[in-house]
């Protein structure tokens, strides 16, 4: 009686102390890895698929309504653009300052940009050179559509200090 | 008249930012070096009702009056008001428990420490008398005082100068100073994970329960003087003293939006290469911010090591390594702030490392 | 006062009220303990914490100040609409319109003074040292509720959809674009691609997760008006809730040993 081993029920079971504990880790590795994935689910939430924001691409007239050497403010109050003409070249500068997002104002007088939250101020063309603003004004896209109007693409934009306002696309030449 | 106008614009001129900041801290060593004299009774009376003659006399000049009666700035003066009463409290009791405990003494608070009190009524009718008070004096305020509402949101025009709410007016003046990600992002967690950290740091038993100051005269003093005057005292600094296109205004100075500022700033690396070494920025980005990053790490990775064998030896051997690293980073990440601004006054500098293409500007 | 009597003998107060009236030691004891509000608090105080000039009631006050804004702006919802189109009018009418129109008033004046409260009673908690041992923790759940009374405020900030409103939040929110590696003007972010993908734009950065668009608009304002008005409250109040406990657990208001 006294040799012989009662069976135990981990033999029994074929439970051993290894494979106990594979069963338990796994058990634990998908339970943490479903909280992660529900959690990531839950956060894609707060990403939505539809905006409802104005169009990024627009008609803004012919280039010749914007004479030489001025910054023209007429569409700042509804797609948030200057438009600066400098002689033969036409830019769209995106008013909105590249420190903490302000719209700046154009002090006629003073020939600058000038940033109501932090004092950033900025140069005709964009560049900065006072306050805390950290890089030039960016550009955004334009070209001539066939009805000879400019046309504004907003969601391509050029930044000087990546070297982009060299690309054909940010600026237009008027022959 | 003549003679009011004339200390008026003397005040201007002797309050700009600089000196703004200079005097805050002159004062707030002084209001620790003097505990002993100025929380006595006559003399704190005396500055008190100085204070309230300053203030009635400022009020009489109408900018001055402008600013304090925006609706939403009258809690400032109310934080000030309380927060110039409660230090006066607190030091007051620390300079009697300090004497006390000089004397071997029990200090007023461990006299009663011992003894207990019931509930009901000893608390809760006090709870309930500030309940009413507080509500009564609400209902005041609400009565006197409309709520703000101004133009209707409008994305394209900026109201000049746009401010935050009040509480966050320090944040914003680091701005200044500092590129968004760190004033922003960085300070703000460290700021948050640094108050976490005080009790895991503060390896000083002494002072549990009671007012004092000699038992802890470091703590007190670096806490204090991150809300005072980094926080209460910057909040002060935007609410009054910045006007339109954030430039500095003094108390009495007319909003002028013409107001005309320099504000160039140059980096560190403009500073390095174009002046001290007159040759042009190298290409290499690298190479061009190599002096902003040797700065910044002679600072972070230097300095604690440093400092452990001089001036914070007691604290290092108090603490053990890895909680003095954590008290020497903070306190260096705090200590960053007045640096940056005293640079920027006194150098123009902008950026120590500049690198915009990445984003990367300290 | 026999009158009072009588009413106190009732079958209905009594039901209510389980002890006499608190005149002597034990009825005190059994007031605070069998009132499910008033057991916040323990049977006995240390006499130095009951001091005013040693809590400053602070805490209490902020936790006053806090029911007072939950009261308040639940009445508030009764008439605003948190939609581009009606939300400023909403707030003007509380103003012209609507009957006792200081409901606003008391929400917005009494949240600025909770900030100031709740800054006052984090001063006089580290000057008296009581975030010292064994009150650690209690210390760290204040930090929290701290940052979360300001959270409060500041989407509170955005609800009247006026100049102030929208241009406070836009400068508070556009530092989100600024976080290493997660916004877009952040340093580091620029690293984060799938071959030249960039996984880090203007539509995929934590603000844009924040503010539910790339700018300040009617997605934000629904947004901020659900995190102030439940969210964040209810982190908050479960918060509290721990705070209070933890006092009371870790021996009561701190006191000299
Ligand atoms: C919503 C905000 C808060 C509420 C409603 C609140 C409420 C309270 C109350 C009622 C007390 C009892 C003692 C007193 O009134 O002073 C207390 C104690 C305490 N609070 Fe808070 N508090 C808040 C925020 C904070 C913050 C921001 C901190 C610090 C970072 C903090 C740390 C503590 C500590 C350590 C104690 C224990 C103090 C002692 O035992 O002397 N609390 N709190
Ligand atoms: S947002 Fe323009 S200077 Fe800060």
């Amino acid at each position: 009686m006294a040799s012989t081993t009662p069976p135990t029920r981990t033999a029994n079971a074929q439970l051993t102390r290894r494979s106990f504990l594979e069963s338990v880790s796994t058990g634990w590795f998908i339970f943490t890895a479903a909280c992660i994935a529900g959690l990531s689910a839950t956060a894609r939430f707060f990403f939505p698929n539809d905006l409802f924001e104005p169009p990024t691409r627009f008609k803004i007239g012919l280039p010749e309504n914007y004479a030489p050497n001025s910054v023209d403010e007429n569409w700042k109050a509804k797609y948030r653009i200057w438009v600066v003409r400098d002689g033969e070249k036409i830019v769209i500068l995106n008013a909105t300052c590249t420190h903490l997002g302000c719209t700046p104002n154009w002090l006629l007088t003073e020939g600058k940009f000038k940033c109501p939250c932090h004092g950033s101020g900025f140069y005709r063309d964009g560049i900065n050179f006072e306050g805390p603003a950290p890089r030039p004004l960016e550009r955004f896209k334009l070209s001539l559509a066939a009805d000879g109007q400019i046309e504004v693409d907003k969601s391509r934009k050029y930044q000087k200090e990546l070297g982009q306002w060299n690309d054909p696309d940010s600026f237009l030449k008027i022959s | 008249m003549e003679f009011a106008e004339k200390i008026k614009h003397f005040l201007d001129w002797l309050l700009g930012p600089v000196t703004f900041f200079l005097f805050s801290v002159i004062g707030f060593g002084a209001m620790i070096a003097f505990r002993g004299w100025w929380t006595r009774t006559p003399v704190a009376l005396s500055l008190f009702g100085l204070s309230v003659v300053v203030f009635l006399l400022s009020m009489t000049d109408a900018q001055f009056r402008v600013i304090i009666e925006k609706p939403d700035n009258i809690p400032i003066v109310i934080m000030l008001c309380s927060i110039g009463f409660l230090l006066w409290l607190a030091f007051r009791k620390m300079a009697i428990n300090d004497g006390l405990i000089e004397q071997g003494l029990p200090t007023i608070e461990a006299r009663e420490s011992k003894k207990r009190v019931m509930c009901w009524p000893d608390l809760i009718y006090s709870e309930f008398l500030i309940a009413i008070l507080v509500t009564i004096a609400l209902l005041w305020w609400a009565i006197e005082i409309k709520a703000p509402l101004e133009e209707p949101a409008n994305p394209a025009v900026t109201p000049n100068p746009s401010k935050a709410p009040w509480y966050f007016l320090g944040l914003q003046e680091m701005l200044v100073y500092y590129d968004p990600w760190l004033a922003g992002v960085v300070f703000p967690t460290l700021i948050i994970g640094g108050l976490q950290a005080i009790p895991y740091i503060d390896m000083n038993t002494k002072g549990n329960g009671y007012f004092t100051f000699k038992e802890r005269p470091f703590a007190i003093t670096v806490y204090l003087f991150g809300f005072i005057v980094l926080w209460v005292l910057l909040i002060m600094l935007g609410t009054f003293l910045r006007g339109p296109n954030w430039s500095f205004f003094g108390f009495f100075e007319y909003w002028d939006i013409h107001k005309l500022t320099s504000l160039n700033n140059v980096n560190l690396s403009e500073y390095f290469w174009n002046t001290w070494l007159g040759m042009p920025l190298p290409e290499n980005i690298f190479l061009r911010e190599l002096p902003g990053f040797a700065v910044v790490i002679f600072y972070f990775a230097a300095l604690p090591p440093i400092l452990a064998n001089t001036v914070f030896k007691r604290f290092f051997i108090e603490c053990g390594f890895i909680r003095y690293n954590v008290m020497a980073n903070l306190f260096l990440f705090m200590a960053a702030l007045p640096i940056k601004m005293a640079l920027r006054w006194l150098f123009n500098l902008k950026y120590i490392v500049g690198i915009p293409e990445w984003f990367f500007n300290i | 006062m026999a009158l009072f009597k009588n009413l106190t003998e009732t079958q209905i107060w009594k039901s209510i009220f389980r002890h006499k009236y608190p005149d002597n030691t034990r009825d005190q004891a059994l007031a605070v303990l069998s009132n499910v509000f008033l057991h916040l608090h323990p049977i006995k105080v240390r006499k130095s914490g009951v001091r005013m000039s040693f809590t400053w009631c602070m805490g209490g006050v902020t936790f006053f100040l806090f029911l007072v804004e939950t009261i308040t702006g639940i009445l508030l919802m009764f008439y605003f609409r948190p939609v581009v189109e009606y939300a400023f009018n909403d707030m003007k009418d509380l103003r012209e319109v609507t009957p006792m129109g200081i409901m606003r008033e008391l929400h917005r004046w009494g949240a600025h003074l909770m900030v100031i409260t709740v800054w006052l009673h984090m001063l006089r908690v580290f000057l008296t040292g009581s975030y010292k041992p064994p009150r650690e923790f209690n210390w760290n759940v204040g930090v929290i509720l701290l940052v979360l009374t300001l959270l409060l405020s500041f989407t509170g900030y955005l609800l009247p959809w006026d100049q102030l409103a929208i241009w406070a939040v836009t400068v508070g929110t556009n530092m989100a674009r600024a976080t290493p590696l997660l916004g877009h003007e952040g340093p580091g972010a620029a690293l984060l691609t799938l071959g030249d993908i960039p996984i880090i734009t203007a539509g995929s950065d934590v603000r844009f997760g924040l503010l539910g668009g790339t700018v300040v608009g009617p997605a934000t304002l629904m947004r901020f008006y659900v995190l102030h008005c439940v969210f964040i409250p209810m982190i908050a109040g479960v918060l509290m809730a721990v705070h209070f406990w933890r006092v009371r657990k870790d021996g009561g208001i701190s006191g000299p040993l």
